[in-house]
């Protein structure tokens, strides 16, 4: 297939348009821009379904690409060359997370017209989304961590103003800025880490920096307080902090929970399915960068901390959005801890597979709510405590979320069984082999544990059991098939089989349902840059179209590329017991579930009143706000803002600047005196005095009085003669 | 007899030919003043070659000055009559045709 400029470049472009023309026409025809961004987001979907296809079905080499780029600007003058590049870099994973983002999109599109009709702002809500859409496939179809940051920010504003989009609600507002702010900081990190690889590298792309790291330039050291510390590691550590924003990891979480205060269908797009996963996706590339930099421990650390700490929090949350969200970071933590441990291919099919169902659970949640009104406040009812057998009347939705519900839990035939328990069966691999990564995998089974458990109690609370709130649920409409409510849920609860993703059930060669190996496309297709193959590519210009040279097949190796077989036996010992322990974990966390909110054996109760103070710990979300709000920007950012408008305001402005002032009106005095008494005076009005003067003078010899003339003539003989005295 | 009376009677002549251009108002009587201011000097260089030197040269000098003055009369009392053919008066304060 041809990679030329018309295949690739709409896929960003159309949903651009679609949003710069939505932005002129919604107002007058909202039904027009609407339909506009459903179409402009559906031939960008056919076309990465080719892009895909092509990538799949004729099964190029993991490290195959296609990278072509254009200069963007050329500030080259003689020898210093300052060349920014843009371009595109299509390779297997981004053919992956094009479909991904695309497909998610459209059909949250879809579930849009529906959840969002009767809204004030329907139009405006596609419009946002249109550039969300756009923004996050040119973040995947770019091939510089330069244009991933203006994507990057991008997406962040269109996060910032849907968290907002309900700006009459309390907390709305607040909550965007909160999610803006706190991204922020993890940006201001991951811009310094792009320009500390521009320094050293001297471009920004994925391609150049890979040769960087293939020739190790990247291993001289960078001097921060007087240590030394190599640039890998310095520049890895920024951009993953980066990632710790964006993907709202440990200790930079406290956004994503506030920022269910938006739609659902954009939480369903935005903060559980692309816009978080871009930072995982970004660490993805960078992969390479932070394995030389040696950072893969700390962020499976970050990763296992984020996963167990989040799923806790979980535990205890009422609002059916906030449980997602907490669920969805601790996802995202299984993601970074898979990033940490190795496992690239399991991270990614997580990021896909968790895209898929989380998309849906929310789709779902977004449908329930949309379901449930009070007449007393008007407003619709997210919390579960009022909810409660809803089984029957919404069946589809039940479905839909009974799915998901069974595929994040990790339940075989599911997608995150697959995936999941990939990730932890690779952790569990790095803890054999070295003692630090004991402790992340412990918080990876330990979160794999609570993640059923939690997802259950949302269920069961939500539509098992009699309904808690009678008038509520009489008031419920029951619900009717409708292509644009319930077939995005159908269509992506499908999505949540496993065996779309692997061939076999752990997705590690055990369990195979498909006896040839074949079916393990999705680890054919991802895996680890080949460094060395980087050096010496070079990039085609955008618009010539790519010519197929290097095809290169690459075959799933059910041994992961260990030739000793004692050593793979190893390995397959430990991803069984892996796969046994999270078979395990996930159905007794059901049972426990079932135990304690469908038959009533434990009281829920009884936890929280013996562990009364973990239970208040969990709802205060650890006290991170208190600890930011109350304590990081009150106690000590506040000061320390004081302190420099003090500095500015009492010592520089009342000093420097006034005192300048002063010093200028002092000067300005002097110049002033000068001026009229100098210039003006004395020059000025002297050389007219003089002129005036010699006028008199001259005027007065010169009278015409011709005896006047005679006797100066006399004059002037006689003080001759009296001046030459005759020497007699 | 000494120099001295020569130079008196001379310095007696100048002084009175400059008092009169100086005092007098008629143009005639200037032209009479210029003329007394002449014939001093011809007096003077008549003394000082009589008393200093035996050449002839101050006598000479002496006729060229009666000669210039004459001429310098005769080309005066032409401008005086003409001025007076313009102006009707002979008065010294009157020719103020150059004045700006």
């Amino acid at each position: 297939m041809e990679y030329s400029l018309l295949t690739i470049l709409p896929i960003v472009l159309l949903p651009f348009f679609a949003f710069v023309l939505n932005a002129f026409i919604v107002k007058k025809f909202t039904k027009t821009a609407v339909a506009l961004s459903c179409v402009a987001i559906f031939i960008p979907f056919l076309m990465a379904l080719r892009i895909f296809a092509d990538f799949v079905f004729n099964k190029y080499s993991a490290d195959y690409y296609i990278h072509k780029t254009f200069t963007w600007f050329d500030l080259s003058a003689g020898t210093q060359i300052f060349k920014v590049q843009m371009g595109i870099y299509l390779d297997n994973m981004s053919a992956v997370m094009l479909l991904m983002v695309t497909g998610v999109a459209f059909l949250i599109h879809l579930f849009s017209t529906y959840y969002m009709h009767d809204d004030a702002r329907y139009g405006r809500f596609f419009v946002y989304l249109s550039l969300f859409t756009s923004a996050m496939l040119g973040l995947v179809l770019s091939d510089n961590l330069f244009s991933v940051f203006i994507f990057w920010e991008l997406m962040g504003f269109c996060s910032y103003s849907l968290i907002g989009f309900y700006y009459e609600k309390e907390g709305a507002g607040n909550a965007s800025i909160k999610a803006f702010m706190t991204t922020r900081v993890g940006d201001v990190f991951f811009l310094l880490g792009i320009v500390a690889l521009w320094s050293t590298v001297g471009s920004v792309s994925y391609v150049e920096i890979y040769k960087a790291i293939a020739e190790s330039s990247l291993s001289s050291p960078v001097f921060l307080f007087g240590f030394g510390i190599p640039l890998a590691t310095f520049a890895g550590f920024c951009i993953f902090m980066g990632t710790i924003g964006k993907s709202a990891q440990f200790p930079l979480q406290v956004w994503l929970p506030d920022a269910m205060f938006g739609p659902t269908p954009c939480s369903a797009l935005i903060h559980a399915a692309t816009m978080v996963a871009a930072g995982v996706y970004l660490s993805l590339r960078m992969y390479p960068l932070m394995d030389a930099g040696g950072l893969l421990e700390f962020i499976a650390y970050i990763g296992g901390i984020t996963a167990l700490g989040a799923a806790t929090i979980a535990l205890v949350q009422t609002d059916i959005k906030a449980v997602l969200a907490y669920s969805t970071i601790s996802q995202l933590g299984y993601m970074v801890l898979g990033i940490g441990v190795g496992a690239y291919n399991a991270s990614l099919m997580h990021l896909i597979t968790h895209a898929v169902f989380k998309a849906c659970l929310f789709l779902s949640a977004g449908s329930v709510i949309h379901a449930l009104h009070d007449h007393h406040t008007h407003a619709p009812v997210q919390e579960m405590p009022r909810m409660g057998g809803l089984r029957k009347k919404l069946p589809y939705t039940f479905l839909a979320m009974l799915f998901c519900t069974l595929a994040i839990s990790g339940v075989p035939l599911f997608s995150a069984f697959v995936s999941k328990d990939r990730i932890l069966g690779d952790a569990l691999l790095m803890a054999t082999h070295s003692s630090t990564y004991i402790i992340p995998a412990i918080l990876g089974l330990c979160g794999a544990f609570l993640t059923p458990f939690y997802m259950f109690r949302m269920m069961f609370l939500t539509f098992f059991g009699e309904p808690r709130d009678v008038e509520l649920n009489k008031h419920a409409h029951h619900e009717h098939f409708s292509f644009n409510r319930n077939l995005p849920l159908l269509i992506l609860s499908v999505f949540t089989l496993g065996f779309w993703y692997s061939g076999s059930l752990t997705g590690q060669g055990e369990l195979k349902v498909f006896p040839e190996s074949k079916y393990e496309w999705f680890q054919v297709l991802v895996e680890k840059p080949d460094l060395n193959k980087f050096l010496g590519r070079t990039s085609t210009p955008l618009a010539v179209p790519e010519s197929k040279e290097f095809i290169e097949h690459s075959h799933y190796d059910p041994n992961h590329g260990i030739t000793s077989e004692e050593e793979a036996h190893h390995v397959h010992l430990v991803h069984r017991v892996g796969a046994i322990a999270s078979v395990v974990i996930a159905l007794s966390a059901i049972f426990l579930a079932y135990c304690m909110y469908i038959s009533k054996k434990f009281s829920p109760a009884w936890w929280t009143s013996n562990f009364a103070r973990w239970t208040k710990a969990l709802q205060n979300r650890y006290y991170f706000d208190h600890l930011y709000i109350d304590i990081l920007i009150k106690r000590l950012l506040h000061p320390l803002n004081n302190l420099l408008a003090w500095i500015d305001m009492g010592l520089y402005d009342r000093y420097a600047v006034d005192g300048w002032e002063r010093v200028l009106a002092f000067s300005y005095s002097v110049a002033r005196w000068f001026d009229n008494i100098i210039i003006d005076s004395v020059l000025v009005d002297g050389s007219g005095i003089s002129v005036r003067f010699f006028n008199i003078v001259l005027r007065t010899i010169q009278n015409g009085k011709i005896q006047f003339y005679f006797l100066v003539l006399l004059f002037v003989l006689a003080s001759y003669v009296l001046a030459f005295k005759p020497v007699i | 007899m000494g120099i001295i009376p020569y130079i008196v009677v001379s310095c007696v002549l100048f002084v009175c030919g400059i008092i009169v251009m100086i005092a007098r108002k008629n143009i005639i009587g200037i032209l009479l003043g210029i003329e007394l201011v002449l014939n001093a000097a011809a007096l003077n260089f008549v003394t000082f070659t009589k008393f200093n030197n035996l050449n002839l040269d101050g006598h000479i000098f002496a006729l060229f000055i009666i000669l210039v003055a004459a001429a310098e009369a005769a080309v005066g009392l032409a401008i005086v009559i003409r001025f007076f053919q313009v102006r009707e008066s002979v008065h010294i304060d009157s020719a103020t045709q150059l004045q700006s």
